[in-house]
């Protein structure tokens, strides 16, 4: 096998394309009568998106997990309110983010990191391994000790800045998605941006020199 | 290594670890399946009547949307059918019993004025509980004016 390929990063999702939204439309109009196969299958689309993108805001897989059902869950009891002027992309987003920022704001200062597994392909990402290799020759360590260090310094931002870090650089979503799924202009989503990276660059400058 | 304000390729590709994060393996297998068990246990699945599940069936079957107003016209048409035929049954064999349904307006015009219209009984005023329409011919189980019997109010106003 290629080893670029599988040196290579998982592709960032973004917004589905049109025929995919087609057919996203025709389940949104099964699941809304009722058809819980047809429900079944938007949440099979969107599991890894939603999961993904309230593990980076939280750093913690249980409440993600949690998180993720129960955005799911309050989406269903809410299909019926959907008209679909939005797609149910951005929809089911939003309400994630809701979620999500609820939940961070109860649980305040009181962050516990509960980290997922780096996947086989982390120790054959040439990025990384350039990054790593320079701090330590152990990668396995290195990688590791990079990802408490990263997820430290996300958790150190306010949550709109780390959502739109996290939206953009991590899952790839451009910034009109973005700001539709934050509800405010793409000017306001490029200075959180900025700022959200200029913050994370003086948290991890002894790993960006 | 830049790490300027406005360079953040370096940060972007530090960034790219977050994506190397994964749930332990399975793990989405059955995210779904919970989802939707979740949903029936706390009983907050739709109750949806069976015509509100049909169209958007329809909407996503074209054969099925076809297939339907096949059957619908098919319906029609044989609801066309049979009612002209009763029709025609009706109108070559009259009923000798009800006169009003069985004969033409013509026919009815030309019937004897006493075998369809109530005449005041000799020596009596009309009244708005004569009869205007002989019931006779009527059903048993209709309501019989004739055989009412009238009484004086009387008020106890103690």
């Amino acid at each position: 096998m290629n080893a670029n390929v599988l040196d290579k990063a998982p592709v960032p999702p973004s917004a589905p394309p049109s025929a995919e939204v087609q057919d996203e439309h025709k389940l949104v109009k099964r699941a809304q009568s009722g058809d819980m196969e047809a429900y079944d299958d938007l949440v099979r689309r969107y599991q890894e998106r939603i999961y993904a993108t309230i593990y980076h805001m939280t750093s913690n897989h249980e409440d993600a997990n949690d998180l993720a059902q129960e955005t799911f869950i309050k989406a269903y009891q809410a299909l019926k309110s959907f008209k679909g002027d939005s797609s149910f992309f951005t929809w089911v987003y939003r309400i994630a983010v809701n979620k999500t920022i609820n939940f961070l704001k109860q649980r305040k200062n009181k962050t516990h990191m509960s980290l997922n597994d780096l996947d086989f392909h982390a120790e054959h990402d040439p990025d990384l391994v350039a990054l790593v290799s320079e701090k330590t020759p152990r990668r396995e360590v290195g990688l590791a000790e990079l990802q408490e260090k990263l997820n430290a310094a996300l958790q150190k931002l306010s949550d709109v800045h780390r959502l739109v870090v996290t939206l953009h650089d991590v899952q790839g979503l451009s910034h009109e998605e973005i700001s539709k799924i934050m509800d405010c202009n793409t000017g306001t989503v490029r200075s959180r941006l900025f700022y959200a990276r200029q913050q994370l660059q003086a948290y991890l400058s002894d790993y960006l020199k | 290594m830049s790490s300027s304000p406005e360079n953040f390729d370096q940060l972007r590709k530090l960034l790219t670890v977050k994506r190397h994060e994964q749930p332990p393996p399975g793990y989405f297998n059955h995210f779904s399946d919970k989802v939707v068990a979740r949903i029936e246990v706390e009983g907050l699945k739709m109750r949806v009547s069976w015509w509100q599940r049909l169209f958007p069936e329809l909407d996503a079957k074209p054969v099925l949307a076809c297939a339907y107003g096949l059957v619908m016209m098919g319906l029609l048409a044989v609801g066309i059918g049979v009612s002209q035929s009763l029709d025609t049954q009706e109108a070559s064999a009259p009923n000798p019993r009800n006169p009003w349904l069985a004969q033409t307006p013509t026919q009815i015009s030309a019937l004897p004025v006493g075998a369809s219209l109530a005449q005041p009984l000799p020596g009596q005023n009309n009244s708005s509980v004569n009869a205007v329409i002989d019931n006779s011919g009527a059903p048993s189980f209709l309501f019989d004016v004739n055989r009412l019997e009238v009484k004086p109010a009387s008020w106890n106003l103690r």
